[in-house]
């Protein structure tokens, strides 16, 4: 049974209405739902959040796991694990996960990041039991054939090609990567690389398993429509004799670099237009930078009214014909990135002129009220919006609990995003979006 | 002494071993399933202004959105013969300027309050979504007001619908599940008004602003739309917003809009759409038929859902998982207004077009001629049933399925008596679905490159080819000996 078992102080629905905090017409919301969180005794943390609108259940297992946890010569070990996770186990026939959810009307997926691995399923609820078995048994017994691996590693070959015929700027990517991250764990790509991924052995991916694949290593959340006595005697059940793995310590080494400007450019033999990457260094996701960042994000790029897409996508004035970006993070860091195509090398110049010029105009002169408050209304919309499903939510608590320094502090969340000020976003862009601490990529085509 | 602590030690080795594979039994086989939980949906009540506009709400707590949509009853269907498109043209004008504001405004409106606005049409009707906290619900319906009461159709925002529709269009127009879809969708509806939501961007540059204006005139009336609100609210708070903003949208006599019913395709066709170059093909295999009665509607649902609802149905077991013929394979089924279609469809490589849409043919035809099994009657109408909550569960797509059963003139079989609906469909319902619907002629469009593909296809009948735009260009038949021969 649970070693400890404590209720989490429920996300209270906290409605203040128009506020006279800084913003004119922001309603502070916070998500309404009920948590509780656990350990097993062989360290599996367990998240169950109860909400009985539909007769749905949803379960997410994340394994604290991702590419960054590679080492040279093994890249792409983290994506195909999760594919082979698919590959049966000791009780279940290869495939037969996605039978099984598929037999029962409900809908799964996986998804490996740089620092995480997720599986994810909804089921009617009557068949919790169902879903619990097949995590539990995968995460205990997976059976990895040779003609499994064989499958799994072609599909993951086939896999690199695609994306490198449909994405011209793959390439340049990657190599901004290595520019902004300076080590091999962060600057290395997620699926990898063709000559490393055609020789990962059998025994590799054994070894990656048994390390990784632990509870002690994982995050188990059910979230929707369950009796959580039963629930939680259902996880001791089928999770609790799992052993734990060794206790795994990230051997990542601490991010330290100096704010230096480098401007490179790289020549693009299968892209048919000119384009820039821009990036700078900026706070780690677990410091209290961190909130202000996101709200920059939203300044910057998201939606069409933000500063750059409004700037550089003006319709009766556009400089760049696709415009993208966002903060990218990884682990303890994270890094501001910005892509553009253009139509001219010249144009590339244009834009990154334009992007300094605005980022000095944010360094320079407050937003008014209502256009922080517009901001962070998108910025609360996309948070709430994780809470559209019982998957999204059941995802995002397993986010949330690997990422966040104190999970109790979830609640509060919402409220420090929500909570800055235009002298923090003055104070943001000072410190990270400078010229001192910007990377440039610029792509010329042949 | 000794030897009985032997003894001991021998049985309790024994006997933990026996505890141990006894506690992990559990594993060996998956869990029995529970009774299935009942789908208590809330209602949907309705209530009529006095202009005519239809309100429905429906509530749903313990979600921070609201949602709103509102149906217009002027799908393609509508457009004029000569202009296809303008329905579609109308609707994507709908948030590019009002009288007090331009389309930047509109945007920046809609994102400071935190919310999404889309607009999509299909053949029956144009949905207007909008998705937002609950605290705005008036400025949402301020500007809903202003967006149908004081439009303000600018020869730049039309060039720039245009403009957006066309560079939409032929970014499409490289997939080739689209393009065969298309295809198939235009032949099925040869000279049916639902012809024209297949139209090309060829016909984008007839678009013109006289259109435009005597269309909406003429449709986006209060007595031609339904309104819905999703959220957390009640019905008389909805009703008295809603007309506090949309009073004055006055009501107009309708012109008769008559549907024409949808008919099946009068023979067997075999088309090639060629898209030079690709290096997969894909088949799309349909059919259409008048709309069916609730009965065969649910049989026909059923009956999709053995053939090719998911991939541990006949098609995807059989095309990819046995013959590894196909990346995918799967089938649909679609209702509109006038009639429905059915089309199963495969991403196949093109060494195994030919065997591929053997199988397909074969597939369809036991449905015809055996009944299926009861338990795969009964796996297929478990999916129906346990998959219909995970559809809805988020607001956007629970208010968007309201939306269309008032706009298909759904009823409750499609809401709360769903599960009751499906339950009742048995063996004999879906065989005699399959024969009533499925004995009719097909059409196959296969999308591809036609100099992989022609002598491939030629294994089964001749076929016409088309160009990617759905020009037709030439007949390819054998002659006695064998030999190709192009008819132009």
């Amino acid at each position: 049974m649970p070693k400890e078992g404590r209720p989490l102080s429920g996300f209270g629905l906290f409605l203040l209405g128009s506020l006279a905090l800084g913003c004119s017409v922001l309603a502070q919301q916070r998500p309404s739902f009920p948590l509780t969180h656990f350990k097993l005794r062989n360290g599996l943390q367990v998240i169950l959040s109860e909400d009985f609108s539909l007769p749905l259940v949803s379960v997410a297992v994340a394994y604290d796991v991702g590419s960054v946890y590679e080492v040279s010569g093994k890249t792409g070990l983290a994506y195909l694990m999760e594919n082979l996770m698919f590959s049966g186990s000791a009780n279940v026939s290869p495939r037969a996960h996605i039978n099984y959810i598929n037999r029962a009307g409900g809908q799964f997926n996986a998804a490996a990041s740089e620092d995480m691995t997720l599986f994810y399923q909804t089921v009617p609820s009557n068949q919790l039991a169902l879903v619990l078995w097949l995590e539990s048994d995968r995460m205990k017994s997976l059976e990895l054939s040779e003609a499994e691996f064989e499958k799994a590693r072609n599909d993951h070959l086939d896999d690199l090609r695609q994306r490198k015929m449909a994405d011209p700027y793959l390439e340049s990517s990657l190599s901004f990567d290595q520019l902004l991250y300076s080590d091999f764990a962060y600057s290395h790509p997620l699926l990898g690389t063709e000559d490393d991924v055609r020789n990962l052995t059998l025994d590799d991916v054994k070894s990656f398993y048994s390390t990784y694949y632990v509870p002690n290593n994982a995050v188990l959340c059910i979230t929707g429509n369950f009796n959580k006595l039963k629930a939680t005697e259902l996880v001791a059940r089928y999770f609790e004799t799992i052993p734990a793995g060794k206790t795994v310590s990230p051997s990542l080494e601490p991010w330290i670099y100096t704010k230096k400007q480098v401007l490179k450019s790289f020549e693009n033999v299968l892209a048919s237009a000119p384009a820039f990457h821009l990036g700078f260094r900026i706070g780690s996701p677990s410091s209290n930078d961190f909130y202000v960042l996101s709200i920059i994000d939203y300044i910057l790029l998201r939606g069409q009214s933000s500063r750059l897409t409004r700037r550089l996508m003006n319709r009766n004035n556009k400089i760049a014909y696709q415009l993208s970006g966002g903060i990218e993070k990884k682990k303890d860091r994270a890094v501001y990135k910005i892509f553009g195509v253009v139509n001219t090398p010249m144009m590339a110049d244009q834009c990154l002129e334009a992007i300094f010029s605005e980022l000095d105009r944010l360094k320079t002169a407050f937003l008014s009220e209502d256009e922080l408050a517009r901001y962070k209304n998108m910025f609360k919309q996309d948070y709430l919006g994780r809470f559209s499903s019982s998957m999204e939510k059941a995802i995002f608590l397993c986010e949330s609990y690997l990422t966040i320094r104190n999970f109790d502090d979830l609640p509060l969340e919402l409220d420090r995003y929500l909570n800055v000020t235009k002298n923090d976003i003055v104070g943001i862009i000072n410190r990270y979006f400078t010229a001192d601490n910007s990377i440039v990529l610029n792509i010329k085509t042949k | 002494m000794k030897k009985i602590w032997v003894s001991l030690g021998i049985w309790a080795v024994f006997s933990g071993t026996a505890l141990f594979s006894q506690q992990e039994k559990f594993r060996k086989s998956a869990p029995p399933s529970e009774p299935l939980q009942e789908l208590k949906l809330p209602p949907i009540e309705s209530a009529p202004l006095s202009n005519k506009l239809n309100i429905s709400f429906v509530l749903r707590d313990n979600v921070p959105f609201m949602s709103l949509e509102i149906v217009i009853f002027a799908g393609e269907a509508l457009s004029p013969d000569k202009i296809p498109g303008t329905a579609t043209f109308v609707a994507g004008m709908l948030g590019r300027g009002t009288q007090s504001r331009t389309a930047a405004d509109i945007e920046g409106i809609v994102e400071s309050i935190g919310g999404t606005f889309s607009v999509s049409t299909n053949q029956d009707y144009v949905l207007v979504s909008f998705h937002f906290f609950p605290e705005y619900l008036d400025q949402v319906l301020d500007l809903i007001s202003q967006m149908l009461l004081q439009p303000n159709f600018t020869k730049s925002e039309i060039d720039y619908v245009k403009f957006a529709t066309t560079y939409d269009l032929l970014g499409r127009e490289r997939n080739l599940e689209f393009v065969a879809n298309r295809h198939l969708f235009r032949l099925l509806f040869k000279n049916h008004p639902y012809e024209k939501f297949a139209f090309s961007s060829d016909v984008i540059k007839n678009w013109n602003l006289n259109a435009l204006l005597d269309f909406f005139d003429r449709y986006y009336r209060p007595n031609n739309a339904h309104l819905i609100i999703t959220g957390n609210l009640n019905l008389n708070t909805v009703t008295r917003k809603v007309s506090h903003y949309l009073n004055t949208w006055q009501p107009r006599e309708l012109p008769p809009m008559p549907l024409q019913t949808v008919k099946p395709p009068d023979k067997d066709r075999l088309c090639l759409i060629d898209v030079p170059q690709a290096k997969d093909c894909v088949i799309y295999f349909g059919t259409a038929f008048p709309s069916p009665g609730t009965q065969d509607r649910f049989a026909l649902m059923v009956l999709n859902q053995v053939l090719g609802g998911t991939p541990t149905s006949r098609l995807f077991m059989n095309l990819r998982e046995s013959k590894a013929f196909a990346y995918n394979a799967l089938s649909e089924i679609d209702f509109f207004n006038a009639g429905g279609v059915f089309c199963a469809q495969a991403r196949v490589t093109p060494e195994f077009i030919a065997p591929s849409i053997r199988e397909i043919q074969k597939e369809i035809k036991a449905l015809t001629t055996s009944p299926i099994s009861s338990q795969e009657i009964e796996q297929a109408k478990s999916y129906l049933i346990y998959h219909f909550p995970v559809k809805i569960e988020r607001l956007d797509a629970f208010s968007e399925k309201v939306a269309d059963i008032k706009a298909r003139s759904g009823g409750d079989e499609c809401w709360n008596k769903y599960y009751e609906q499906v339950m009742l469909v048995n063996g004999e319902r879906v065989f005699g679905a399959a024969q009533k619907y499925l004995l009719q002629p097909f059409i196959v469009v296969v999308a591809g490159d036609k100099s992989v593909l022609s002598e491939r296809l030629l294994e089964l009948d001749s076929f016409d080819v088309f160009d990617s735009k759905g020009q037709f260009q030439y007949l390819v038949n054998k002659d006695k000996k064998g030999a190709a021969h192009e008819a132009r």
